[in-house]
């Protein structure tokens, strides 16, 4: 419930109007159907008295016509204003996310382990659509129409009102109560369960080769049925009670009904009102109990909200650095003085008593086993870890200070860049707005996809995905790296670009690279030794220190173990 | 109507239930409308209070029994449907594990996981509304408004012209609006997607320094999404507007219609109030049908989709595999393997002898993943394929059980470290998992594990590298001890001290085994006995390294284009 507070309510608060006149509208449209029961009522057993002449029916005969259109305009309306107010709601909570997320977002892998976090993220933003349109509306509409019932009743007679306040409160209140306590263990049941299936099927789908191998599939099989059918017993927990409570609710639909009955019979024998009224309370009764059956539903849907609101809780509870003014550094000149780095969660350094100094223009290749520091190193130097020991400074700015600054100056191309489902022409100018056409083209040539790009369908304007997998991993990577060329930055970061490539690919991308970033900072982070002979230097990280470091030529004469590892590489 | 709904096991007997339940119903409905009708005309007429008490007890009989049937239409659909789905997904993934890795290649598995875990209760939540649905379709408008013939002939013809009108209406909306969505579509798509593509591009952005002006994007995209879905939306609810405002219109034209005649004289009240009752129950079911269409297309597309996975025929060989030696003589004449438009192997001819250590390599896409999953028994071949000169089907069991795999991926299962190791030889004992473990040289680190060895690994336990999930694959196929050891690219993707260091793991197991190596790290050739050349699915080279190095062709261009070098 106190994510209520923090993720529902304010937006209950903001668009309070548009919200305010979907449930006046969908009140509107419950009534109108009991207004229609209750006005056709008293019109028939107003007219089996045969009045006079038809004007003394009139307005009802109107009246009847009208409510008999307002329902479904009333509806429709609602349904509209409802989903354009979610989706506000949704765009506003999508830029919060947002905002909560950013500062976070190059630690995020290593924060949450699981899964793919951030399209999680994005459908449970989704799924709240659901807390209004399914929860928040059908509730606060069922106690309106709650209340217009015993209001209206209030008005011939109060002590009534009360007993059918009591009435209607078993099923606007007893129930749905009721329906939340007695099915969130079954519901949390459910998808716990649900979810241990998921896992398991997942790694059984990615494993189908090593089960086959195993000869054991019968064993998966077996398993898995067993288990999937213990969830569908606990899912099927819930349909029951579904089914038993729609009819309860329906049993006492009907005592309410003849409750009304009564009521208004014996309220018209003793002349409060006419009898003609009685069918037409009678006829209301049910409309009106129908009104207000949904709320069960909508609260017991509750605790099906709390694990998406729960994520993005863990999104927005991480108190992020206030942000940094900007420095632009003086120079690009890299200086690592006796830096140590360790991560709040360790108990070792994750980089020790590393000095380094890399010169403008500088082209240095920094090899390492996984964890041996190398992306430390890198996060270092962006400024985005601050040194526990030592210093880095670019120019005479130390890193940590330079801020958002730092992407001016440098900039870094992953191992798996990110190609935004747009245009190919879209998606390098990410690298610098007002690039020209002439720009991007250039840069195309630069990178090698000048042929292939001609040959796409809509040249530069393709869409990223409508090519699907037609762009392979190295073309992807050279999208990418147009994309850094158009940034056009001093220093260029590259973090194993080619992993998962082929040798030849590999090479070939690796030279067309280094072309291209001649007369710029190079720092590559590698797991391969391909074309580091273009390298002014190589260095080893080892356990967080610098366990070699030398030109390509110097650590080929002096050390064997590098040696043995370029052979190695080199296919001898 | 769907024609698989009477071929499900029992569908028969349950529409016939579920029929019969539901012209009880109807019965019922009719009978409750009567008694009401009945109860409030006495009270009208001032009858005495017992009077209206029977009848009132009589309508809350017919209610309660109305209510009563509803429940049991629903439980004996319910019932059928979990069944009906049971016996599907025990199907389904039965036929996944039949058809193996290269269907799941072919489908995606993402869309198997999907289809087995939501399509299936999706397919059951259609079974489990259709048949009480549709019967209901059947049967109840039927009945009521031939009731309100007999009663008032006006009233009948009024619900009975409305039906048809209200039909054709929701015809035209589902095509003016599905014509509306579908132009739509492409930006709608584009616009929904923006959300999750920032998420994920959001590394991205930031180092390209752009992530703090995106925000900006994310609100005006958002907001542009909700107007282009709002526009959707008119048209969509439209159809549920119709049902609405026909339905409750037409109730409005009986009621006043009534009202006429009851002036006139020429219908009574109690029959009056009872045909104004029945009237809104006579389009009920069309509405209830209406409110859970998608929920119904959703299921039988889903069914239909499983159902077509079903029915992919599984190659079932009857040959016995023969038990293999390290000795053993392989043999494949004319081995091919189709894909989509070529042969992604074709007509490989390759005999060998056991214990021999086979390199293949090429260029990518050359087929030499393909080889290896076809000598596992991955994937079907045309050709003949024997062993010890007696010929094999390897897509089975008894063959599988045999060899070792290690891909370059290798899967981690959400366990334990020890049942991870253990997987392939549950029986291994807690010593051997330990020496396999030492052997791959992961025993120092398992043993700084919180939890050691039960450490849980894998989706949701504690993340390996590369290098550690390879080791893990290796101590596996250490416990197994095949004749036979198949390795896709085991090495590629990690980096080179990790990869030397594997190395020098492999090595040793390799000895006394027939092993088929695939790899694109020529320095792995020189430890090969033979060595074979893939070039678009055919081998275009093969022999020991030095007979290729002499030979000056396809290889050497190889390790020449690696290195940089031209030839």
């Amino acid at each position: 419930m106190s994510y209520a507070k923090t993720y529902i309510v304010p937006y209950l608060k903001k668009y309070y109007k548009v919200m305010g006149v979907t449930v006046l509208m969908g009140t509107l449209a419950l009534l109108s159907a009991a207004m229609l029961s209750f006005v056709s009522g008293y019109l028939i057993t107003r007219t089996s008295q045969r009045p006079e002449t038809i004007l003394l029916v009139y307005v009802p005969i109107v009246a009847v016509r009208t409510f008999g259109i307002s329902r479904a305009v009333f509806r429709y309306v609602e349904r509209l204003i409802g989903h354009n107010a979610v989706l506000k709601v949704l765009a506003d909570m999508r830029v919060k996310l947002y905002h909560a997320l950013e500062p976070q977002a190059l630690f995020i892998r290593e924060r949450f382990t699981t899964g793919d976090l951030l399209g999680a993220l994005a459908d449970d933003i989704e799924h709240l659509q659901d807390v209004y349109i399914r929860t928040v509306f059908p509730t606060l509409i069922g106690l309106f129409v709650l209340l217009f019932a015993v209001g209206g009743v209030a008005a011939v007679s109060v002590p009534f009102a009360l007993v059918l306040f009591f009435l209607l409160s078993i099923i606007a209140f007893v129930y749905p109560l009721w329906s939340l306590y007695r099915l969130k263990k079954y519901q949390t049941a459910a998808k716990q369960q649900h979810s241990a299936l998921y896992r398991d099927f997942t790694d059984a789908i990615f494993g189908v080769q090593d089960w086959l191998i195993s000869g054991r599939k019968k064993v998966f099989t077996d398993r898995f049925i067993t288990q999937a059918q213990a969830s569908d017993q606990a899912e099927s927990k819930l349909d029951y009670w579904h089914q038993d409570r729609a009819f309860q609710l329906q049993v006492i639909t009907g005592v309410i009904v003849i409750i009304v009955g009564l009521w208004a019979g014996l309220t018209a024998q003793s002349g409060a009102i006419l009898p003609t009224y009685i069918a037409a309370f009678t006829l209301a009764a049910m409309p009106i109990v129908e009104g207000i059956i949904p709320i069960s539903h909508a609260v017991e849907r509750i605790p099906v909200y709390e694990e998406s609101l729960k994520r993005i809780d863990g999104i927005h509870s991480q108190n992020t650095a206030p942000e940094k003014p900007a420095v632009t550094p003086n120079g690009t000149a890299i200086q690592f003085t006796n830096v140590s780095y360790r991560y709040p969660s360790s108990d070792t350094d994750a980089v020790q008593d590393v000095s380094l100094t890399i010169a403008p223009g500088e082209k240095i290749a920094i090899l390492g086993k996984s964890g041996a520091g190398k992306s430390t190193l890198m996060q270092l130097l962006l400024g985005n870890l601050a040194p526990t020991a030592g210093q880095v400074t670019i120019g005479d700015t130390p890193a940590a200070q330079i801020g958002e600054a730092i992407y001016d100056i440098a900039s870094v191309l992953n191992q798996k860049p990110y190609l935004f489902a747009t245009t190919v022409e879209n998606n390098i100018r990410l690298g610098r707005q007002d690039a020209t056409t002439a720009t991007i083209e250039d840069v195309i040539a630069r990178v090698g996809l000048q042929d292939y790009i001609a040959t796409l369908p809509k040249q530069l304007k393709t869409q990223m995905e409508e090519t699907g997998q037609r762009f392979s991993g190295g073309e992807r990577q050279r999208i990418a790296l147009a994309r850094i060329l158009v940034k056009d930055t001093p220093i260029v970061i590259l973090d194993e670009p080619t992993v998962g490539l082929d040798p030849i690919t590999e090479r070939e991308l690796m030279e067309d690279m280094l072309r291209s970033l001649e007369g710029k900072t190079v720092i590559w982070i590698t797991h391969h030794l391909t074309a580091i002979e273009q390298m002014d230097r190589v260095l080893f990280m080892d356990d967080g220190q610098i366990a070699m470091l030398g030109t390509h030529e110097t650590l080929m004469q002096t050390n064997e173990r590098y040696q043995r590892l370029y052979r190695l590489d080199h296919g001898y | 109507m769907d024609k698989n709904l009477l071929q499900y096991d029992g569908s028969k007997r349950v529409l016939a239930i579920v029929g019969v339940l539901t012209v009880a119903q109807t019965i019922a409905i009719i009978t409750q409308a009567l008694f009401l009708a009945k109860a409030i005309t006495q009270m009208f007429h001032g009858a005495s209070f017992t009077d209206v008490s029977v009848s009132f007890a009589l309508f809350f009989l017919a209610h309660v029994i109305r209510h009563t049937l509803q429940w049991a239409k629903e439980r004996v659909s319910y019932r059928f449907a979990e069944r009906t789905a049971h016996a599907f997904r025990e199907q389904l993934v039965e036929q996944i594990f039949e058809l193996g890795p290269q269907a799941v290649g072919q489908h995606g598995s993402g869309n198997l996981i999907t289809l087995t875990l939501e399509g299936i209760p999706k397919f059951r939540k259609y079974l489990e509304l259709f048949i009480p649905r549709v019967t209901a379709m059947a049967v109840i408008p039927a009945v009521v408004v031939l009731f309100i013939f007999t009663k008032d002939i006006l009233s009948g013809v009024i619900l009975v012209v409305v039906l048809p009108v209200l039909i054709l209406f929701l015809i035209l909306i589902g095509i003016v609006s599905k014509r509306r969505i579908d132009d739509q579509m492409e930006t709608y798509r584009l616009l929904s997607r923006h959300f999750v593509d920032s998420l994920r591009g959001l590394v991205t952005l930031k180092y390209l320094g752009r992530s703090k002006s995106h925000e900006k994007a994310i609100d005006t995209v958002s907001n542009k999404y909700r107007i282009a879905t709002n526009r959707a939306l008119r048209y969509a609810f439209l159809s549920s507007f119709a049902l609405d405002f026909f339905a409750s219109l037409s109730v409005a034209i009986v009621a006043v219609e009534l009202g006429f005649r009851l002036i006139n004289g020429t219908v009574g009240l109690e029959m009056a109030l009872a045909v104004l009752v029945l009237a809104p129950e006579y389009f009920t079911p069309v509405r209830e049908l209406g409110n859970d269409f998608h929920a119904t297309v959703d299921g039988q597309d889903a069914g239909n989709e499983i159902r077509a996975i079903l029915a992919t025929p599984v190659a079932k060989s009857e040959s016995a595999i023969p038990a293999v030696t390290a000795q053993t003589t392989l043999a494949l004449q004319d081995v091919s393997v189709e894909g989509d438009d070529r042969n992604i192997l074709s007509h490989i001819n390759l005999t060998l002898t056991g214990p021999i250590k086979v390199g293949i390599v090429g260029s990518s896409g050359a087929g030499k993943s393909t080889l290896i999953q076809a000598l596992a028994g991955f994937v079907n071949t045309s050709g003949t394929i024997t062993l010890d000169k007696v010929q094999a089907t390897l897509t089975q069991d008894a063959w599988r059980r045999q060899i070792s795999y290690i891909p370059q991926h290798p899967t981690i299962f959400s366990a334990s470290v020890q049942e991870n190791i253990r997987f392939y030889a549950p029986q291994a004992t807690d010593e051997a998992v330990r020496q396999a473990a030492q052997q791959v040289g992961l025993l120092a680190l398992i043993e700084q594990f919180p939890q050691g060895f039960n450490e849980p690994i894998g989706q949701g336990g504690r993340v390996l590298s590369g290098g550690e999930e390879q080791r893990i694959a290796l101590a596996r196929t250490l416990l197994q001890q095949q004749p036979i050891l198949l390795f896709d690219e085991p090495t590629a993707h990690l980096d080179i001290e990790t990869e030397h260091e594997i190395k020098t793991i492999i090595e040793p197991m390799l000895d006394d085994k027939i092993v088929f190596f695939a790899t694109h790290r020529l320095h792995w050739m020189q430890t090969m006995d033979y060595i074979v050349v893939l070039d678009q699915g055919q081998i275009v080279e093969q022999g020991t390294h030095d007979e290729l190095l002499a030979k000056n062709g396809a290889y050497v261009a190889l390790r020449n284009a690696q290195r940089g070098v031209s030839a």
